[in-house]
């Protein structure tokens, strides 16, 4: 099985706190990680190290096998991994479509189609499966700024696929996100996941969420993997339960 | 009935161009999150260089027109964001507002001392002559630049909203960190807007010189009404510049004719008052929540 990211070794230290402190996990082609922990426990240091929002202290990122450790944000994009953000970050006065074609418009193109090129890079008709597999038909055509949150979450989702990733990271996707839409979003990923093999890391604290999604999860606490397996050997795990429900 | 109409068309004519110079502090307020506050002076100098380039360097007039336009470009487009707001804001919004209004005293005192302290004449760019609307005789030249500055507007809103360049220059004003994320390049986006803003100042310029002349000292009162105009119509969007800019003119023609024509100033800032009391978004802006 082609390991899509590698993680070695990951250590970032903010003078002496050590918000993550070595830590070693792969992510599996056409599979659905789950990176959960506390509050405080470093995941989203870890995925911020991951994605060259901060250098890290020590360690290495593998994308492919190739190490991709330190590349700008905008660099590992181009190389296909793709995420979406915690708090949202839409693009409020464009519309639902424009959003998605502006997430994928700089990955298409030379330098001069770039400029003169058809408004839209060619991806209306792209930007219009998307639309319609996140089931957005509706909205398309609104500005993204009125849309729901939960609306909200889903364009940012759809957003993060435009450029056809190689790997998505998802930062807290159920953060705020009411019942029904968080199971339309979970169910959509289950989809996307299924039909065209995207690969997932999902990091989130919405317990339920990740077990029924993920195939596999890792838990982190203080800065360390504390376990990691399916789902079902992570919940019994008297270390993970230890250190999500205490003493 | 003949006066109110002339009167009309003047104030649409004047806040046309308010409301161009209004767009820029629209713009800058979009990538900067800061106020310019020698956007008046930015519509002053252009004509003031104009003349400079014909009557120093003995240019034609049309072609002196083209070197002007392009040194305030490369100087107040390019130079500006580059040598001025860049290392600026590094420091902060305040910092940079402050080295904004030291601009604008240079760029006053620059055109008194290199150019001249007397208001000069333009040369308008329309014949005189008048025309009839509804029987009253009203200036062809208001009409031009009514038209001239209204075009540019809606060209500009067209290109913000129709063009791929226009919806990303949108994305990178609304969230800088994601556009880079995606592989915008932020920095050349933010150089545009600052383009298009001096360019839209030069065309303020040609165009409202040629009615009040061109002197060192027009940017006080162009940079207040625009400002005005900004704050009525709404800071944060393209047609609140327009709308303010309109109501401003509007606002100041009607009160230099029935109410005294000392107080032209004092009654759009009077209007001013009113709006940051009752309705600060202005008539056409979003609320803006921000976190410090």
């Amino acid at each position: 099985m082609t390991r899509v990211l590698e993680v070695k070794g990951m250590k970032k230290y903010f003078g002496g706190i050590r918000a993550v402190d070595g830590v070693d996990f792969h992510v599996n082609q056409g599979e659905i990680l789950g990176i959960i922990g506390p509050n405080g426990c470093g995941k989203s240091t870890l995925f911020n190290c991951i994605l060259g929002q901060l250098t890290p202290t020590d360690g290495e990122v593998l994308l492919e096998g190739r190490p991709v450790t330190g590349l700008y944000p905008s660099q590992l994009n181009r190389l296909g991994v793709s995420r979406t953000f915690q708090l949202l970050q839409v693009f409020p006065t464009l519309s639902v479509r424009e959003n998605l074609i502006l997430a994928g418009q700089e990955h298409r193109g030379t330098k001069l189609t770039r400029l003169f090129g058809r408004g839209d890079a060619g991806l209306t008709d792209a930007a219009n499966r998307m639309i319609a597999f996140f089931k957005l038909e509706h909205l398309a055509d609104q500005k993204a700024g009125g849309l729901s949150y939960g609306q909200q979450k889903l364009l940012d989702a759809a957003m993060a696929f435009m450029a056809g990733p190689k790997l998505v990271l998802l930062d807290e996707p159920a953060g705020g996100v009411n019942l029904t839409m968080l199971a339309a979003l979970k169910e959509r990923l289950e989809a996307i996941n299924r039909e065209q093999g995207a690969t997932f890391v999902v990091i989130e604290h919405n317990m339920d969420f990740v077990m029924s999604l993920c195939s596999r999860v890792v838990v982190m606490a203080e800065g360390r993997v504390l376990a990691q397996g399916t789902p079902a050997e992570v919940r019994a795990d008297p270390a993970v339960v230890e250190a999500y429900l205490g003493h | 009935m003949d006066q109110l109409i002339q009167l009309l068309i003047a104030g649409l004519a004047t806040g046309a161009i308010y409301a161009l110079a209004a767009i820029g502090f629209t713009l800058v307020w979009q990538t900067s999150q800061t106020i310019n506050f020698a956007q008046g002076e930015f519509v002053m100098l252009p004509a003031i260089l104009a003349l400079a380039a014909r009557d120093l360097l003995h240019l034609p007039f049309w072609v002196a027109l083209i070197v002007a336009t392009a040194a305030f470009l490369a100087l107040f487009g390019f130079g500006f964001k580059r040598f001025l707001v860049d290392p600026m804001l590094k420091h902060g919004v305040l910092p940079l507002a402050i080295a904004t209004m030291a601009l604008s005293i240079l760029m006053k005192e620059g055109a008194k001392d290199g150019y001249s302290a007397q208001a000069a004449q333009f040369p308008s760019m329309v014949p005189e002559g008048v025309v009839s609307i509804v029987g009253a005789a009203v200036s062809l030249r208001d009409i031009a630049v009514f038209v001239v500055a209204v075009a540019a507007i809606v060209a500009l809103q067209l290109f913000v909203d129709r063009t791929r360049l226009g919806r990303t220059m949108q994305a990178t004003a609304q969230n800088p960190t994601v556009a880079r994320i995606l592989g915008i390049r932020v920095e050349r986006m933010i150089l545009l807007t600052f383009l298009i803003n001096a360019a839209l100042a030069a065309l303020a310029s040609y165009l409202i010189s040629p009615i009040y002349l061109a002197k060192f000292s027009n940017g006080e009162f162009i940079g207040l009404s625009a400002f005005i105009a900004a704050i009525v119509g709404g800071f944060n969007q393209v047609r609140g510049a327009l709308a303010g800019g309109f109501v401003v003119g509007l606002v100041d023609n009607l009160a230099a004719a029935y109410v005294s024509s000392g107080y032209r100033t004092a009654v759009p800032l009077a209007l001013l008052v009113v709006f940051i009391l009752f309705k600060p978004e202005g008539l056409l802006g979003r609320r803006e929540e921000r976190t410090v």
